[in-house]
C-alpha cells in the first residue's frame, strides 16, 4: 500500500512539472533567450505600432510576404489566432517584407481581411531580425527577449498551439 | 498456306521486334540526355529538388512585384534555378552554395551569391525594398537546417548555353565538423535565351 502510495504520488509530482513544462508543438523551436531587435512600424492605417518591454506581454512576431506560398496558406490561421489576442494575452506584429500598400492591402483583402499588417517598407527590419526564411514567427517574452523561433507555416488554429500560447501568455512559458 | 503465314509473320518479327526496340531506347536515350526542367534526389541524408525556370518566367515574377526595367535586365542575364531542400537527419545539415559547382565542358563555375546580387543592384541603382524582395526569393548563401526542417529558394548562375552538372555539398552537425555529403545533379540547361 505504501509503494502503491509513493509510486501515486511521484506520478502526480511528475504530472505537475510536465503540466508546467509542456512539449513544443511541431515547428517552435526553444533557443537561448536573445534580445529583440527594434520594431517600430506602421500598418496600412499609418498608425506607428512599436515592439515595448514595458506591456509585460508576450508578442507574437511575425514576416510575411505576398509572393511567399507558405504565408498565404498561414495567414487565415494568424487572422483566426489574432482575434483572441486579449485571451491568450498577445501582442501581434504581423509584418511585410519589402511590398508596396496597394500589394499588401489587395493580398489582405483575398486571404485575411481582418488583419492589418505592419509595413517594413524597405525590408531593413526584416533583415534585422535574420528570419531564417519567409514566412517566419517570433516569439518574444514580456522583458524583450526572442525565446521561441517557428520553423515555416503552421496551423496556429489548432489546440496544441493556442494551448501553448495561452500558457505563454499567463507566463508559463 | 498456314506454314506461309507462319512464315511471314517470323520474317516480320525478326525485323519489327528490333526495330521496335531500338525506337523505343532513342526515344528513352532522348529523353534522359536531354535537359529536364525538375530533377530530384531523395535520399536517407536529404531530399532535393531543382527546377530551371526560364528568364520570362521569371521577369514576370519580379515584373509583378513592380521590380523596375533595369533590374529586370539583369535577372534576364542570370539563369534561375528554384531549389527545395529538406533535411532527413537527426543531425544539422549545412548548405552553403559558394562550395557549390558547376561543372561545365568549359570549365566549373560558381553560383551566384547575394554579394554578387548586391553588387549588380548597386551598380543599377536598385531601390533597397526591391533589393530586399530579390535577396528573399533567393536560397541562402548559407544555413543550418534543424532535423527535418526544409528550405526553399532561387540558386542563380551566369547565363550559358551549355548543358552542366550542379556538385553540392553538404556538412553536418553544430559545429559543421560532421560527415560531409555530397548530390550531383546533371544535364541542367538554363531554360531559354534572354529576350532581346
Amino acid at each position: 500500500m505504501k509503494a502503491f502510495a509513493c509510486t501515486l504520488c511521484l506520478w502526480l509530482i511528475t504530472l505537475n512539472v510536465y503540466a508546467d513544462t509542456p512539449a513544443l508543438p511541431k515547428g517552435i523551436l526553444k533557443i537561448t533567450p536573445r534580445p529583440a531587435p527594434a520594431l517600430s512600424l506602421q500598418n496600412l492605417d499609418e498608425e506607428t505600432f512599436t515592439l515595448d518591454s514595458k506591456t509585460g506581454r508576450w508578442a507574437f512576431v511575425h514576416f510575411w510576404a505576398s509572393w511567399c506560398g507558405p504565408c498565404r496558406r498561414e495567414m487565415p490561421s494568424i487572422q483566426a489566432l489574432s482575434k483572441q489576442s486579449s485571451t491568450l494575452k498577445l501582442d501581434f506584429f504581423i509584418v511585410n517584407t519589402a511590398e508596396s500598400e496597394d500589394v499588401v492591402f489587395s493580398f489582405l483583402a483575398s486571404v485575411a481581411p481582418d488583419i492589418n499588417s505592419l509595413l517594413d517598407r524597405d525590408g531593413l527590419v526584416t533583415e534585422k531580425w535574420q528570419p531564417r526564411g519567409l514566412p517566419s514567427t517570433y516569439l518574444v517574452d514580456p522583458e524583450g527577449n526572442i525565446r521561441y523561433i517557428v520553423l515555416g507555416g503552421q496551423d496556429w488554429h489548432k489546440p496544441e498551439y493556442t494551448r501553448f500560447l495561452g500558457q505563454l501568455g499567463q507566463n508559463r512559458p | 498456306m498456314n506454314v506461309n503465314r507462319l512464315r511471314i509473320t517470323q520474317r516480320l518479327s525478326r525485323f519489327i521486334f528490333p526495330l521496335l526496340i531500338s525506337g523505343f531506347l532513342a526515344v528513352y536515350t532522348m529523353q534522359t540526355s536531354a535537359a529536364s526542367p525538375r530533377q530530384k534526389i531523395d535520399n536517407k541524408q536529404l531530399k532535393m529538388s531543382i527546377t530551371a525556370r526560364s528568364a520570362n518566367q521569371m521577369a514576370a515574377f519580379y515584373e509583378g512585384r513592380e521590380f523596375p526595367p533595369s533590374a529586370i535586365e539583369a535577372t534576364r542575364e542570370a539563369c534561375f534555378f528554384t531549389v527545395g531542400i529538406r533535411n532527413r537527419l537527426n543531425d544539422t545539415l549545412w548548405h552553403d552554395i559558394t562550395t557549390w559547382q558547376i561543372l561545365t565542358t568549359d570549365g566549373n563555375i560558381k553560383p551566384l551569391t547575394q554579394a554578387d546580387w548586391k553588387k549588380t543592384w548597386q551598380q543599377r541603382g536598385v531601390e533597397q525594398r526591391f533589393q530586399s524582395t530579390f535577396r528573399w526569393t533567393l536560397l541562402p548563401d548559407s544555413r543550418d537546417l534543424r532535423p527535418g526542417e526544409q528550405q526553399g529558394g532561387n540558386i542563380t548562375v551566369p547565363r550559358t548555353d551549355k548543358t552542366f552538372s550542379l556538385l553540392a555539398t553538404f556538412d553536418t552537425g553544430a559545429d559543421r565538423k560532421g560527415k560531409k555529403y555530397k548530390v550531383k545533379f546533371k544535364n541542367l540547361r538554363c531554360l531559354d535565351e534572354p529576350a532581346q
